[in-house]
């Protein structure tokens, strides 16, 4: 077994390599950079010709060492931030802001905390001018499928951190978003925790197949959960590899840490990230 | 047993400091024996009279529905205000200097400029009020609204929320806890410049009361006003609390200090 690396500019065909159908292009990256001004005046360029096609239904993490603009990404296809130069494209339209076929899961889970559980989840279908009874029914199921069955009335300042996050999944699959933007969204959680969320979350996304854009600096958990690891490097961000994980799905932990492919996945992957750390470091 | 004992403690302490203060006074009133200080015994004996004079209730009650009025107007303008001066940074560098001008000057020191524009009947007093109660809610407003997590307003708006649904429906609600820090400090204030605005300008209300009995060297009613005042701010403040207590009973606890009975 032999990770085959893809060039950035030559990857056109970007459908997950899991036995079904190539897909098409769901998101369009378009060389593009974002310049932040700093506070000493001074211009930092945060991300440089990032060119990426995402299919559509593909898992795609976007791997890098803290500050490599890989969240920045993120935001820009989120429409959050608009980029300095170059275009995002969802479905071949031009990204120009938020919208409901995109939705964000945050590493701060951002929850509504003056809504209880039920009433975070059921803002957006709400918001989409879904009827009371409909998008409370739908949302009862929501909040068991994350597994949270019988926490409908509680407040976010009365739930852990993982229950946090899962509520923010739930609240985010609510208004049934085309595309899912994780930004680090299990960053702020302990091990075990995390661990329990990546498996919950496979489940979930192995029912419908959304596409998925996932930001982490964890090489673990990009291998784990991808069919595609995009790497990162700092200062300024660039794409350096697009590592195509071939790993059977649906992915169950216990195998596939056993699994020497999975293995040589991590370890390549380590490798390319500390040279690029030490690139880093270079004035 | 510990914990019960505790409770029962704490819950009594602010009464018996209540009740050593009024001993306090009270011996010192008698051990100092002048007119102009009355014993506490006396000051509380004139606190019925007052309360069952009718002339006197008509006039407290004006001075509640002036404070009523100001509170409220001040409240309507200032958290919008505020609001809109924590998320846009052109809005708050157009009203700070304004404010900066405005925060240090004691609001009854412009008392007789309003007096000479407005008259000294209900709108001055109302006036003096309004800008007394609007800085801090302003502050607190702008405070709440500039402390929202940018990301919760990212997730209303993939929703769909429009800027104007954002403000109403994430920062107004998510500001919620501060603003009302605001409006409590704002009740307070609402109620000292009420009591200056009728000293100064007086024709009716509890500071005429309190100045007529002066004038007259009634001094068992001074001070028995004063306790009236002292008893109406610590009721609406306690009232006050209560409420916000059930609006923002989703909020993270805060540790204010226990300035009410409740």
């Amino acid at each position: 077994m032999k990770v085959v690396p893809s060039r950035p500019e030559v990857q056109a065909e970007s459908a997950p390599k899991s036995g079904r159908e190539p897909a098409a292009a769901m998101i369009e990256i378009n060389r593009v950079s974002q310049v932040f001004r700093t506070s000493g005046r001074q211009d930092h360029l945060a991300l440089s010709e990032i060119s990426l096609t995402i299919g559509d239904g593909a898992f795609v993490s976007i791997l890098g060492p803290s500050g490599c603009g890989k969240s920045t990404l993120l935001y820009i296809v989120g429409g959050f931030v608009n980029p300095t130069q170059g275009v995002a494209k969802m479905k071949g339209k031009a990204i120009t802001g938020p919208g409901p076929d995109r939705g964000p899961v945050f590493q701060e889970f951002a929850l509504f905390p003056w809504k209880t559980v039920l009433g975070n989840v059921m803002y957006g279908p709400r918001q989409q001018g879904v009827k009371r009874e409909e998008a409370e029914a739908q949302s009862h199921r929501l909040i068991e499928m994350v597994g949270l069955k019988g926490f409908e009335n509680f407040y976010p300042k009365e739930l852990s951190g993982g229950m946090k996050q899962r509520v923010a999944l739930a609240r985010t699959l609510a208004y049934h978003p085309a595309v899912l933007l994780m930004d680090e969204p299990f960053g702020a959680l302990d091990a075990h925790t995390r661990t329990r969320l990546q498996n919950d979350l496979l489940n979930i996304w192995e029912r419908d197949r959304k596409t998925v854009l996932f930001v982490t600096h964890s090489v673990d958990e990009a291998v784990f959960l991808s069919d595609k690891v995009v790497v990162m490097t700092r200062a300024p961000g660039r794409i350096k590899e697009i590592v195509d994980i071939d790993l059977p799905r649906p992915r169950r932990r216990a195998e596939l840490l056993l699994d020497p492919r999975y293995q040589k996945y991590v370890v390549d992957i380590e490798r390319m990230i500390d040279d690029t750390s030490e690139d880093g470091l270079r004035p | 047993m510990i914990t019960e004992r505790t409770t029962i403690v704490s819950r009594l302490a602010p009464l018996l400091a209540c009740l050593g203060l009024l001993g306090i006074w009270q011996i010192g009133a008698l051990f100092l024996n002048t007119d102009s200080f009355p014993s506490a015994l006396d000051a509380i004996r004139a606190i019925p009279s007052i309360l069952g004079d009718k002339e006197s209730l008509i006039n407290i009650l004006a001075s509640l529905r002036r404070m009523a009025v100001g509170f409220s107007l001040a409240v309507a303008v200032a958290i919008p205000l505020g609001l809109m001066m924590g998320r846009s940074r052109a809005v708050a560098s157009f009203f700070n200097p304004l404010l900066m001008v405005t925060y240090p000057v004691p609001k009854a020191a412009l008392m007789p400029i309003i007096m000479l524009w407005l008259g000294v009947g209900e709108l001055a007093k109302i006036l003096v009020i309004f800008l007394g109660v609007s800085l801090p809610v302003i502050y607190h407003s702008f405070q709440g609204a500039k402390a929202v997590e940018e990301k919760m307003l990212w997730s209303g708006a993939a929703m769909g929320l429009s800027a104007a649904q954002r403000m109403i429906r994430i920062v107004l609600p998510a500001a919620l806890p501060e603003i009302l820090t605001g409006c409590r400090t704002g009740l307070v204030l609402a109620l000292i410049t009420m009591i200056t605005s009728e000293m100064i300008a007086r024709q009716s209300g509890a500071g005429n009361i309190l100045f007529n009995a002066l004038d007259m060297g009634q001094y068992d009613t001074v001070f028995a006003m004063i306790i009236i005042v002292g008893a109406m701010g610590i009721g609406l403040d306690a009232a006050f609390e209560k409420l916000r207590g059930r609006l923002v009973k989703w909020s993270e606890p805060q540790f204010d200090m226990p300035l009410s009975f409740s």
